[in-house]
């Protein structure tokens, strides 16, 4: 029964997460939520390891005062649970839910009976009736916030104002971090890091159609000298891009940064010429050497 | 006056209850099977019958029309004979009943596997099984009303109450969303497409949850608790404001599974702000059951079905109060299409509805059989069980949905979504979706527990088929005193009572049914959107079959995190040929609304074949069988027209060449897997759901690089 509680609690983290989403959780963030799971649960396991001493030393207890004291069971239990005045908390506990005390239960019996079930005339609880009004209230002041009033943003207002906060983030970040770079500022590198960056993303995401090594499978062979969409470093970055639907190449746009484009197009021609096995025959138009061409004139 | 003497039908209780656990075991069965499928894609058998798309459907109807149905009718047959002092109407009727009841989800076993669906979740028997269920709640009731007609009784007790309002709202319900258009022996379409559609099913959706697993259920606690209890019911006056306001709110609710679609917003308000309002009225039967239990806390402590009971308020308490907070679309946006709504759900089915049945069945079993319960160790046993199987299935699936969302929804700095790919959300939640299923595991094992339990019981009693019992006759109408209220005359009134429950629960629907149905406004059209092509509608009744919806959405909401991930978000007027809406409502794999023209055809033929060639990891099983089965075109014709009828803007006549055009389409995309080394044949199931997933979403992408 204990452990059920954990879902009502759960339930009442739910607002809380609510906010969170509206920045996204970065790493460190998700850390913190570990580390807050992992003190919850060490304070958990520190109330039941309590909880078992407690009762370990209550069992210690009566056997101790039966072996060495001689008490008899009956006195035992008494002087374990001392009786206790009658506490005044019942009675503000039953005010607050407003209940009647049962000593007056008999006055509230409807007096005829279904099949031996019989009502009490007991009144819907203050509590009770304050929620249903406060309910109704809510949900008349969210129709008027929303389509009387105006205040609050329906969905197609609420995605337009979410972009452009995103938009403007973004840019500022990009300009920090001097990472834009596109189909037409791309540059042809032989730096070891970029194409190690750039066989990692390969081997992620393009070696499913076309080949761990680049032979091609279900999209071209792309160690070859022929393009079909262009062979240079320009071309290469705009194909992963945008893609080329009409021949099954998807856009990497959204999946990739710009900068990852750049990395995994330096990548693919660092290929050219390795001759892998069984590669997939050649497509497309020969580019005549003039990849090597653009090497030099980058390096 | 003499009192007079009859006999109460235990046989038809009895029946109904063996119904209950066997068909129990078996629906449960077959949801632990699909959620072992969830991380081990090869338990779907290697088998196009027993894979997660088509056995899905078959877990819920089993469990919600089998399991909970006989449930139902065994509470409610027994404890109606004994409201209203009078057995039931008629034995030939409550036989139809059950056997009818029974053939029913029989022949949901057959179809269900077999891929005959309407993909209207929990309504997806085809039209034939559709009318057999309507003919059979017509019997049960009559069967119901005319033991209330000859009832020695005067006043209906508050379960009654219930009862009524169950039985006339299930029928509306289930003769609106069921209107659909047969164009085969198993096939139909949904007369109602796209947004409309959607809200159809789910105003019946979620008011099969209301009036389904709720109201009924609620009328068997103000029976059998107060009986176990041997304790008054708390408050009359309680019963009466909970039960009209729950009616009446409840109704409205269903536009709440629709937040952040094309729904027009004040749809989706409405539907927000009567789930809000739907507290009160529901922990109105939550407290008047734990009320009930004042002053008998002592016996909750012994009385294993007192301790059924408790955890099943509790769990309906919790239930319903997470049910309006996740309808804040703040919350929806994070919850929706997650294992957070499958938590949500089972702590409702497993805790609400298992529990309170198992307690009714421990209840009712050896009273009828004259005997003691065979072992209260085993049924102690099972209430253990069954509550950590709650805990181990519920806990770990609300984990596992905050983790997905929030993987989905997280962006980096630089504008790019952290998680592009969705297999990664997807690989992160496999040990959750393990450990659920151990959960699921030990309250099955709860279940088997009490069956065997149940079984020795009745093997050591006898079956008191015909209970005897007496009671005076109803005196005339005319010597009864006017009441003191309006309500006390009301419960005199069985019809009056109906038609009142009738028109309570109309008012919430015809307002939010009507004008989304008949106001062109509410579903701007448009002008790129066309009708399918005929092998497109070919393979979208593959995608029907298959159940594909069960784990893929098709509709983008309106969140940077979807529009980055899936394309443009969707719009009401891209699904006017849609019957039905094929929107789904959970995300196991991603959304395909826009999936056509993503991938190359030859990557969907490799991916059907087996989904980890392309997608090392993926969970999706793979449907080797579209690569090999024939495409059935003898049913263009039929379709064509049928479509049509519907107001599909097909030209006159046009079914007679559909399939020429089908032809020549398949024969396009063989020639162009064909390019890829891929040798297939056009007439192949799997060239039919290729063209239709290339489609999918591309209308309203042609119009915007037009404009752009």
């Amino acid at each position: 029964m204990k452990k059920l509680l954990l879902i009502p609690m759960l339930a009442f983290v739910l607002p809380a997460m609510a906010e969170a989403e509206e920045k996204p959780i970065s790493t460190g963030d998700l850390q913190n939520y570990v580390a807050y799971a992992a003190i919850m649960g060490m304070l958990l396991l520190f109330i039941i390891a309590l909880l078992v001493v407690l009762r370990a030393l209550k069992v210690m207890t009566k056997v101790m005062l039966r072996q060495q004291q001689g008490y008899t069971h009956a006195e035992i239990a008494a002087e374990l649970n001392p009786e206790q005045p009658k506490k005044v908390k019942n009675e503000l506990w039953l005010k607050a839910l407003s209940l009647k005390p049962m000593s007056q239960e008999k006055s509230l019996l409807i007096e005829h009976d279904y099949d031996g079930i019989q009502e009490l005339d007991n009144p819907t609880p203050a509590w009770f009736m304050w929620l249903f009004y406060g309910t109704i209230g809510f949900g008349l002041a969210y129709l008027a916030v929303y389509h009387v009033f105006g205040v609050g943003q329906l969905q197609d207002a609420e995605y337009v104002t979410e972009v452009a906060q995103a938009d403007s983030a973004k840019k500022v970040y990009l300009a920090r971090a001097g990472e834009q770079v596109d189909e037409n500022t791309v540059k042809l590198v032989a730096d070891a890091g970029v194409i190690d960056a750039g066989k990692g993303i390969f081997t992620q995401h393009c070696a499913a159609c076309h080949g761990a090594e680049g032979q091609g499978v279900v999209g071209p062979n792309l160690t070859d000298v022929y393009w079909l969409h262009g062979g240079n470093i320009n071309d290469v970055f705009k194909t992963i891009k945008y893609g080329v639907a009409a021949k099954g190449m998807p856009t990497w746009e959204k999946q990739l940064s710009p900068k990852q484009i750049s990395d995994v197009s330096n990548y693919i021609l660092s290929l050219k010429g390795t001759n892998p096995p069984n590669p997939k025959a050649p497509q497309g138009d020969e580019l005549k050497d003039d990849t090597s061409a653009g090497r030099t004139a980058s390096n | 006056m003499q009192p007079e003497n009859f006999y109460y039908d235990n046989k038809i209780v009895r029946n109904f209850g063996i119904a209950t656990i066997v068909w129990g075991i078996i629906g449960m069965t077959v949801g632990l099977l699909v959620a072992i499928q969830m991380y081990a894609p090869g338990a779907n058998l290697h088998n196009q019958f027993t894979t997660f798309g088509r056995i899905r459907p078959l877990h819920t109807n089993a469990v919600i029309f089998a399991f909970v149905g006989n449930a139902i009718f065994m509470g409610v047959y027994y404890s109606l004979q004994r409201l209203l002092k009078a057995r039931m109407f008629s034995d030939a009727l409550s036989k139809i009943h059950f056997w009818g009841w029974q053939l029913i989800i029989v022949s949901a076993v057959i179809t269900l596997p077999l891929g005959l669906t309407t993909s209207h979740e929990y309504a997806e028997l085809e039209w034939p099984i559709d009318i057999a269920i309507t003919i059979i709640w017509v019997v049960f009731g009559i069967n119901m009303f005319g033991t209330i007609f000859k009832r020695r009784e005067r006043h209906l007790y508050v379960a009654i109450w219930f009862y009524i309002a169950t039985f006339v709202t299930i029928a509306v319900l289930h003769i609106v969303n069921s209107v659909e258009l047969p164009v085969g022996a198993f096939k139909s379409y949904m007369v109602y497409a796209g947004v409309q559609d959607a809200l159809v099913q789910w105003w019946y959706g979620h008011n099969a949850v209301a009036f389904f697993l709720t109201t009924p259920y609620l009328g068997m606690m103000y029976y059998f608790l107060p009986k176990m209890a041997n304790r008054p019911v708390y408050s009359y006056k309680l019963s009466i404001l909970h039960f009209w306001a729950l009616i009446f709110i409840y109704i409205w609710a269903g536009p709440h599974h629709l937040l952040y679609t094309s729904l027009p917003g004040w749809a989706q308000s409405l539907g927000v702000a009567f789930s809000i309002m739907l507290i009160a009225p529901s922990w109105g039967g939550m407290i008047n059951g734990l009320l009930t239990l004042r002053g008998a806390w002592d016996k909750v402590r012994d009385d294993v079905n007192l301790k059924f009971m408790v955890v099943a308020l509790t769990a309906y308490g919790m239930a319903t109060f997470e049910g309006p907070m996740l309808s804040l679309k703040q919350i929806n946006g994070i919850a929706h299409f997650s294992d957070w709504i499958v938590a949500h759900v089972h702590v409702g089915a497993l805790g609400w509805n298992g529990f309170l049945t198992f307690a009714i069945l421990y209840w009712i079993i050896p009273r009828i059989y004259k005997t003691e319960l065979f072992s209260k160790k085993l049924a102690s046993f099972h209430f253990w069980a069954g509550t950590l199987g709650i805990i181990f299935y519920a806990v770990p699936m609300y984990w596992a949905g905050f983790t997905q969302s929030l993987m989905l929804k997280e962006f980096n700095p630089d504008g790019m979504l952290k998680y592009p790919n969705f297999l990664e959300s997807t690989l992160q939640i496999l040990p959750m979706h393990m450990m659920r299923s151990v959960g699921g595991a030990i309250y099955l094992l709860g279940v088997i527990v009490m069956g065997y339990n149940l079984y020795r019981t009745m093997r050591q009693g006898s079956l008191v088929a015909n209970e005897g019992a007496q009671a005076m006759p109803l005196e005339p109408a005319h010597t009864l005193a006017k009441e003191s209220t309006f309500h006390r005359t009301l419960e005199r009134r069985p019809i009056q009572l109906m038609v009142l429950a009738l028109i309570t629960i109309l008012v919430g629907s015809v307002i939010e049914l009507m004008p989304t149905m008949t106001i062109s406004s509410n579903v701007p059209t448009i002008a790129s959107v066309k009708p399918y092509t005929p092998l497109e509608l070919q393979g979208r009744d593959i995608y029907i079959r298959e159940g594909c919806s069960n784990c893929h959405s098709q509709t983008i909401r309106p969140f940077r995190s979807e529009t980055e991930r899936y394309g443009e978000y969707s719009k009401a007027g891209e699904f006017v040929y849609d019957h039905p809406f094929l929107w789904g409502s959970k995300r196991t794999g991603p959304d395909l609304a826009r999936i056509g023209g993503k991938y190359g055809n030859a990557w969907h033929y490799n991916h059907m074949m087996d989904p980890r060639l392309m997608s090392p990891g993926s969970i999706m099983p793979e449907y080797s069988w579209l690569l090999t089965q024939k495409l059935d075109t003898t049913t263009t014709i039929a379709k064509i027209n049928g479509m049509r009828k519907l107001g599909v803007p097909y030209a006159a006549g046009y079914e007679n060449i559909a399939n020429q055009d089908l032809d020549k389409q398949a024969k396009e995309i063989a020639a162009n897997l064909y390019a890829d080394k891929i040798e297939v044949k056009s007439d192949k199931e799997i060239v039919a759901i290729i063209a239709y997933l290339q489609r999918l979403g591309t209308d309203i992408k042609a119009n915007k690089t037009a404009t752009k």
